[in-house]
């Protein structure tokens, strides 16, 4: 509808401009949302940075007794060396020519760090033939008097061992976690050493051939300039993207909500229509919250690109992904705007709105739950089909299209637009229709049936 | 009574023709065929769940009716809402507002100009004695108080027509006295007027027209003048000197006296006048039987009239179920 048509029609800009500053004013200068909306999420964000720090790992105490089956106590005599090596580390002279590290760390990325334990270990190893028996020791495992019980197989020192052998570790149950983890980590460390030993093999020239080299990725943007690759930042950013429009939209679609419920409460409602239309109304409210939302999307997006410059991440986020994550945005605040105004019309307090937003809460919570998948495989089958779902599809979006891990079909961007974008006319319109009927209603809330009658109602 | 137009003006500020309006089982308005010439001052009249709010919710557009036809200042209330001031019958302001600002706010909505809008409300809120509230909000103020910024609300756009829901209903009669002196004053500048109420003594006081209904449907529609003729009792009022029941009985010895009854208050009685008595012969007829303090031609009242009229059409109305407020 042009201007001039609907100026002519009786819908007044100047009404609808007065209305959205009201509805700004009272929403943002106040202590809550200055409180709420702005400064915790700040303090949040700075707790979050000292977290490191309040949650650093301090090295836990390991001390005390291990016994340690083995054939023929070269994996026991091992252990033992290593456990010395925890308690007193060799300082290194200079940067070794082969690598020094355990393959086993080569290969598994979670392994403890053994410096954790190195100021306050203290482990002696007893050494017992596999088959003695082995009760007494179980039994003092049980009780806690000894750090654990190691079962090592003799057929694990073969040269090409059966992968179905197992070293068995057997710990008290109030066992650390990380304890157990270094006692299983040095019995595989240990069992690999003595095979090797065992074999006539060279234990340092075994682990520079099995050795995996580093890589070091770098991505070419479109001037030429190859910017390093930051694999984990990609999977973060549209996380962020995306929590960050989910709140901003939800922080003001709550505002339209409560504040309609809270106009039809108090009367005011009424005032407010012989001064106004409903669509008059309807959109100034809606444009008014918008505001809202760009002052958080503003102050957390400025935080946020201030985080990334200050790492020196800025290319992450060009401005052609900002700008589609601005349209995303425009149309996923449409989205949930007009549904919780809606509802906001149509009953009289919170509580009956719990019931009518509940079904649509739980369309809108899809892309916070498929977050890791949808960033992960944004080309997947379910991250596309969710892209054409009304109301999360623009949240679904912003997760496709902000990281580029995986660029996604090219098709995808101008189709998933045009139907969301038809999907956000429709359900305006509709909310246009409900709030029309439903701000002037009382007593009990309308059923979804009686809301569609209402939405169809000339 | 029909509209009028006059170079293509309507002379009707307000104008219903069978308009109906029906809320599920129940009609809360019957086929309403109401007038409102320009600059007039109306009162819609009518026992609690007549119809009243639901007539002056159609005549402001917030309800659509059900059938008729219903033009405000000669089309439909949506496009003349700047020309329009409602007071509602249920009162609502935004609590936490200051009152200024509401009224203000308020103002920019009807289409005032900002220049100019703050020394507009002050003067408002001073003409209605609420002088120096303008910062304060609007919950720091009793009822009657914020019953009074709607008011000021409804009229500071300066509208041709004001429409007022029960405009006096919960006032004390200080307050009630404050603003029948500001709609006199604003009827007086040549507005035209539409209230309801069902408190008759301000109907009667104020109304140039009176149009009563009950269940939905008009049983009178009169100039207020005529309808306190019409309903006239033919009756003389005295208060005796003497004696109340020496008096009674002796009133009841006079040629044109029908009937001798207790009068209010107490001390007085009235007597009811044969249909072929002349009233000014018979109370020179009355001073000189009786001793009185006082005598004059009884009156009736629209409080009279009202409880005749609705009891002669089936009492009062059945309150509407469900639908809109």
């Amino acid at each position: 509808m042009s201007l001039a048509k609907a100026e002519s029609r009786g819908f007044r800009f100047t009404r609808v401009r007065s209305i959205a500053w009201r509805e700004f004013k009272h929403t943002v200068f106040t202590k809550g949302f200055i409180i709420g909306a702005l400064a915790f999420p700040f303090l949040m964000f700075g707790a979050i940075g000292l977290m490191p720090l309040l949650l650093s790992d301090k090295p836990v105490p390991v001390t005390g007794t291990l016994v340690v089956a083995d054939a023929d106590g070269t994996i026991a005599a091992a252990m033992k060396a290593a456990f010395e090596e925890y308690r007193h580390p060799r300082a290194p002279k200079e940067p070794a020519a082969t690598p020094t590290r355990g393959p086993l760390e080569e290969f598994d990325p979670d392994a403890p760090d053994p410096s954790l334990f190195s100021t306050e270990v203290d482990v002696e190893v007893r050494r017992v033939t596999l088959d003695s028996d082995h009760d007494s020791t179980r039994a003092d495992v049980r009780d806690g008097v000894l750090l654990g019980f190691i079962e090592i197989p003799a057929a694990l020192l073969e040269r090409s061992p059966s992968e179905d052998l197992d070293i068995s570790v057997l710990v008290p149950t109030s066992s650390p976690a990380k304890t157990t983890a270094l006692l299983s980590r040095t019995a595989r460390e240990a069992t690999v050493v003595a095979r090797v030993e065992r074999h006539g093999e060279d234990l340092a020239a075994a682990r520079a051939l099995v050795h995996l080299p580093g890589t070091s990725t770098a991505r070419m943007s479109e001037t030429g300039v190859a910017a390093p690759e930051n694999t984990q930042m990609r999977f973060l950013i549209p996380g962020g993207f995306m929590f960050l429009m989910w709140i901003a939209a939800f922080t003001s679609a709550n505002q339209l909500l409560t504040t309609t419920i809270e106009e039809k409460s108090s009367k005011v409602i009424e005032v407010l229509l012989s001064a106004v239309s409903p669509l008059e109304l309807l959109v100034g409210k809606i444009v008014g919250q918008s505001l809202v939302s760009m002052v958080m999307l503003s102050t957390y997006g400025a935080a946020g690109l201030s985080g990334l410059a200050f790492l020196a991440m800025l290319d992450l986020v060009p401005l052609s992904t900002i700008l589609l994550f601005l349209v995303w945005f425009a149309l996923g605040y449409l989205m949930v705007a007009a549904v919780m105004t809606a509802v906001g019309s149509a009953v009289s307090d919170l509580r009956e709105a719990q019931s009518l937003v509940q079904p649509a809460m739980i369309v809108l919570m899809v892309p916070l739950i498929l977050w890791l998948p949808i960033s992960e495989n944004p080309t997947g089958w379910l991250a596309t089909a969710m892209s054409f779902v009304p109301a999360c599809g623009p949240f679904v979006m912003v997760l496709r299209t902000t990281g580029a891990v995986e660029p996604i079909p090219a098709w995808q961007i101008p189709v998933t637009l045009l139907v969301n974008t038809a999907a956000t006319i429709g359900l305006v319109w509709m909310a246009a229709r409900i709030f029309r009927v439903g701000v002037l209603m009382q007593g009990k809330p309308p059923t979804p049936r009686e809301l569609l009658r209402w939405a169809r109602t000339r | 009574m029909s509209s009028h137009a006059i170079n293509g003006r309507s002379t009707s500020a307000v104008s219903l023709r069978g308009v109906g309006k029906r809320f599920g089982a129940v009609d809360a308005v019957r086929r309403l065929d109401l007038e409102v010439g320009r600059g007039q001052l109306v009162g819609l009249l009518g026992p609690n769940g007549a119809g009243k709010s639901t007539a002056i919710r159609m005549v402001m557009s917030l309800i659509r009716p059900d059938q008729g036809e219903l033009q405000v200042l000669g089309g439909d209330a949506l496009d003349m809402k700047d020309r329009i001031g409602y007071l509602p019958e249920e009162r609502g302001v935004y609590r936490r507002m200051r009152v200024g600002e509401f009224l203000i706010y308020m103002g920019r909505l009807k289409g005032l100009p900002q220049l100019g809008l703050a020394k507009r409300v002050e003067q408002w809120l001073e003409r209605i004695e609420l002088p120096g509230v303008f910062r304060s909000r609007c919950q720091e103020l009793s009822k009657g108080m914020q019953q009074k910024v709607q008011f000021i609300s409804a009229v500071l756009h300066e509208p041709d027509l004001i429409v007022l829901d029960e405009p006096f209903s919960g006032l004390d009669p200080v307050n009630a006295r404050v603003l029948i002196d500001a709609v006199r004053e604003l009827h007086a500048q040549g507005r035209t007027i539409f209230l309801s109420t069902h408190q008759m003594a301000q109907a009667e006081q104020l109304c140039q027209r009176v149009v009563l209904i009950n269940r939905g449907e008009k049983i009178l529609d009169a100039a207020t003048e005529s309808v306190l003729a019409q309903y006239s009792p033919r009756a003389i009022e005295i208060v005796p000197l003497g004696s109340v029941d020496e008096a009674r009985l002796t009133a009841a010895t006079l040629a044109g006296i029908e009937a001798v009854r207790p009068g209010s208050p107490a001390r007085s009685l009235v007597l009811s006048l044969q249909d072929d008595t002349e009233p000014q012969a018979m109370m020179a007829t009355i001073l000189q039987s009786i001793g009185c303090r006082k005598i004059e031609m009884a009156q009736v009242t629209l409080d009279d009239v009202f409880v005749r009229l609705v009891t002669e059409h089936g009492g009062h109305s059945r309150i509407p179920l469900g639908g809109a407020a």
